[in-house]
């Protein structure tokens, strides 16, 4: 139903900045579900998601610009991050905890300097491209790759191998000592981390004009992507998305009385759910509830006066 | 003086301690002993206020200590040598019972505490700046209990002190235990030896499974499973 | 005459003090606490910009307003203990370190959208008359304030390092750091311990950054440049020695500088140098790093 008001949603209002602002919260989804999988379901901290996002971007922006169909291009971005990923996957995951939120916030840096160096000018669309330039499918392409990747992590939650990476969040000695590979699932989850990232980079370089390559490799995405999925609530599906769609709005009302306000608030929010509510909004929405129905049973179970 | 009631205590999620209860008076040297894993350690790091129990009551000198944090529970007059001794062994064995003496009380009166440390045990002084990683188990052991002995406790407990030493050792620092006694400090003993335990305490609680399983003398001690099978095992 | 390979190196010293500088403040956090503040490159920031607007709007030369500055972190390391970092104090080891990594990447979010909005986001120096002056030895040029800021770095090194080997609150603090539960029953007030640490750690990245913003520049975004900077260098120094920390900044400063003479084009990657060293040493040689006490 509410795919159905979303797929609507350009064809009634035809608000370009509206349809703009919608993409970016989709975008913020898929780049917060995306990281999720890894950081929320299988509890391993990335801090260097934006290189899947990245290099994603990167790749699909140069094939599809040199000729390639989109739909190629875009899978070859994230197939190219799944590489990345397998390289980078085997010796990170030797650090445990901590050292593997610091070891890959290096390597997302390392790539980051690197791309920019390496290709310092900004991306622009060639010209035919520019003037065939639409929004509208566009959008419809952020909506479609959006659900498909809450799609696939929902999915995947619920297999057996999401059963795996939640025990592997929790304790991962006790899960090895079930005969579940630790590192089995955490590649797993790590790939499909940085599958869905690179499609959502593909994304991203299939809508901006022009860009600097660098850009998507900023550890800002990373940290933006995180905080949403840890004020929504990490470990869930619904968690991420909520997330982003209160940093959309948040920064949207604020943005005209105090540019970067948004993200002073984002800050304070971040700090008091890690403090007071690890579930994020989700875990909140759930305690009110708890009470709800508690006080709901007090009144009913009162004898009639 | 130590009066612990129906003290329930735990880690996480497991109950360690249900109910022990136990009686220490003033200038007694008491012991507690029972099988591995007993609780044992447990009820003494609940005492020091490094656990903090879920039910009960903990008094000394009819002051609550439930609330305490470590430090001051030490300023109160209680010292624990913790298992194992843990001595700073980055540190020389000066250095370590300089800072034993780390309450203000105690401070006032270090020069002084170190002089009866020292002549009590005379093999610490002679390896007064050696650094404490250096030292043999039986050593460590002794400026554990002389680094105790510097905040000036009323009560000393001791976890286990004489684990894994030799039997001379360990003859030695009972002895040493005793005489502390002798000097005035009330001892709370924990021995898995139960067999050294039993000759230096007049009395002893023996804890089970997280329970106090009973209490006597020397004699009616002997009743218990755990405390016969030492004696002949 | 050593020419350019003598004045990289010179250089690559002066601003590796700086990094020992900065990396042993988060290590005396990190070291004592288990607090993994990774807002400490802004904190550092603060430092920078609390000396700049001692200059611009009182008149008062960096080097002097040194006290101020270290008053004005110091409070802000206080409540910042206060609010948010004391009450992870309980948690075990592994959920401390995380959970103070992601408060400190709130933290550090708010610092530096704090300090976009108060100073724009336009680079700031302190320019004092005798910013440029410099002595030249042996064909090598040495920015006075640069010197002057190795020679500070190098007092606070060696104060902190005899206040934690003389002092009896240093050694308190030592003896936390080995075993926190023997310090504790000895009757050692760990939150006290605690406070001073951390306190310790957010002055020293005052000092550094108020040595940035003489000797180079400060704006917003650096912070994670130099959060980056000090736990490569703790990572690189080993945790335990303030000296062997120290050692390892100049040995980045150093490798830095090496890199980008001896790399074509290599200016650009000297960034990229100190990363990989890093990741690698992360990798291969995790004793002697941040678990090697436990193991």
């Amino acid at each position: 139903m509410l795919l159905a008001f979303l797929a609507l949603l350009p064809v009634v209002l035809k608000n370009d900045s509206i349809i703009n602002l919608a993409i970016l919260v989709l975008l913020y989804v898929m780049l917060s579900s995306s990281w999720n999988i890894l950081g929320g379901y299988t509890g391993q901290t990335n801090l260097g998601h934006a290189a899947f996002f990245g290099l994603g971007s990167l790749a699909t922006r140069l094939l599809w610009i040199s000729g390639w169909p989109l739909a190629l291009s875009l899978l070859a971005g994230g197939f190219v991050a799944v590489v990345l990923a397998l390289l980078i996957g085997f010796p990170a995951f030797r650090l445990r905890g901590v050292y593997f939120a610091i070891g890959t916030l290096a390597l997302g840096q390392i790539l980051f300097v690197t791309v920019g160096n390496v290709l310092p000018q900004i991306s622009a669309l060639p010209a035919k491209y520019l003037a065939s330039y639409e929004l509208l499918p566009r959008y419809y392409l952020f909506l479609g790759l959006a659900v498909l990747i809450v799609g696939v992590a929902s999915v995947l939650v619920h297999s057996r191998l999401g059963l795996g990476m939640m025990a592997v969040r929790e304790e991962e000695d006790a899960a090895e000592s079930l005969g579940i590979s630790a590192l089995r699932h955490k590649l797993l989850a790590l790939c499909a981390s940085a599958f869905l990232a690179g499609l959502t980079g593909g994304a991203f370089a299939f809508y901006h004009v022009g860009y600097y390559p660098q850009f998507p490799f900023a550890p800002v995405w990373t940290f933006d992507a995180m905080m949403m999925a840890y004020i929504g609530g990490t470990g869930t599906i619904e968690g991420p998305i909520i997330g982003a769609l209160f940093y959309v709005v948040v920064k949207e009302l604020l943005a005209l009385k105090l540019v970067e306000f948004h993200l002073i608030i984002f800050g304070i929010l971040f700090i008091l759910v890690v403090l007071f509510l690890p579930g994020g909004f989700v875990e909140a929405w759930k305690r009110v509830r708890k009470a709800l129905a508690r006080q709901l049973k007090s009144f009913q179970s009162r004898p009639s006066p | 003086m130590l009066e612990i009631r129906e003290l329930d205590a735990g880690y996480s999620d497991l109950q360690a301690l249900w109910g022990v209860s136990l009686q220490v008076q003033e200038g007694e040297l008491v012991a507690l002993v029972g099988p591995n894993g007993a609780g044992k350690t447990t009820t003494l790091r609940v005492i020091s206020g490094l656990l903090k129990a879920t039910s009960g009551s903990v008094r000394f000198q009819g002051c609550d200590l439930g609330r305490e944090p470590p430090h001051r529970i030490v300023e109160l007059g209680i010292s624990q040598v913790l298992e194992g001794g843990r001595v700073f062994t980055g540190m020389s064995v000066h250095e370590n019972l300089e800072l034993g003496a780390f309450p203000a009380k105690a401070r006032r009166v270090r020069a002084q505490s170190l002089k009866w440390v020292y002549e009590m045990f005379p093999r610490l002084e002679e390896r007064k700046h050696q650094r404490a990683g250096t030292l043999s188990g039986g050593e460590r052991q002794m400026l554990a209990i002389g680094r105790a002995l510097m905040a000036r406790p009323m009560l000393l407990m001791l976890d286990e002190p004489s684990f894994g030493l030799a039997p001379l050792m360990v003859q030695q620092i009972l002895d040493m235990i005793v005489e502390i006694n002798r000097q005035g400090v009330t001892i709370l003993l924990v021995e898995q030896n139960v067999r050294a335990a039993l000759e230096l305490a007049r009395r002893g609680y023996v804890i089970e499974n997280g329970r106090t399983a009973g209490e006597g003398t020397c004699d009616n001690l002997m009743d218990f499973e755990c405390v016969r099978s030492a004696y002949l095992g | 005459m050593l020419g350019p390979i003598a004045q990289n190196l010179v250089f690559g010293i002066l601003v590796g003090a700086l990094y020992g500088l900065a990396a042993v403040g988060l290590s005396m956090v990190f070291g004592v606490t288990k607090f993994l503040n990774v807002a400490h490159g802004e904190l550092l920031m603060l430092g920078g910009y609390a000396s700049f607007w001692a200059f611009t709007l009182l008149g008062v030369d960096p080097f002097l307003s040194f006290p101020s500055t270290i008053l004005f972190l110091v409070i802000i390391g206080v409540v910042l203990y206060k609010v948010l970092f004391s009450r992870m104090v309980k948690l075990p080891e592994e959920l401390k370190i995380r959970n103070t990594l992601l408060i400190g990447f709130g933290l550090s979010l708010i610092l530096q959208n704090l300090a976009l909005r108060l100073w724009t986001a336009d680079d700031r120096g302190v320019t004092t008359a005798y910013s440029g002056w410099a002595i030249t030895l042996l064909g090598v040029r040495l920015p006075i304030v640069r010197l002057a800021s190795l020679g500070i770095a190098l007092v606070c090194l060696l104060a902190l390092h005899l206040f934690l080997r003389r002092t009896y609150t240093g050694k308190a603090i030592r003896a936390t750091v080995q075993d926190w539960e023997a310090a504790a029953v000895m009757g050692i007030d760990i939150h006290k311990v605690y406070l001073l640490s951390f306190v310790l750690g957010v002055a020293l990245a005052g000092i550094a950054g108020t040595l940035v913003s003489v000797g180079y520049s400060i704006e917003p975004s650096m912070g994670l440049h130099w959060t980056l900077k000090a736990l490569i260098v703790m990572v690189l120094g080993g945790l335990g020695s303030i000296m062997g920390t120290f050692v390892g900044g100049i040995v980045l400063g150093v490798t830095e500088s090496a890199a980008s003479y001896l790399i074509p084009g290599g200016g650009t990657y000297r960034e990229v140098v100190g990363l990989v060293l890093f990741v690698l040493v992360l990798i291969l040689r995790p004793q002697g790093l941040f678990g090697a006490k436990e193991r």
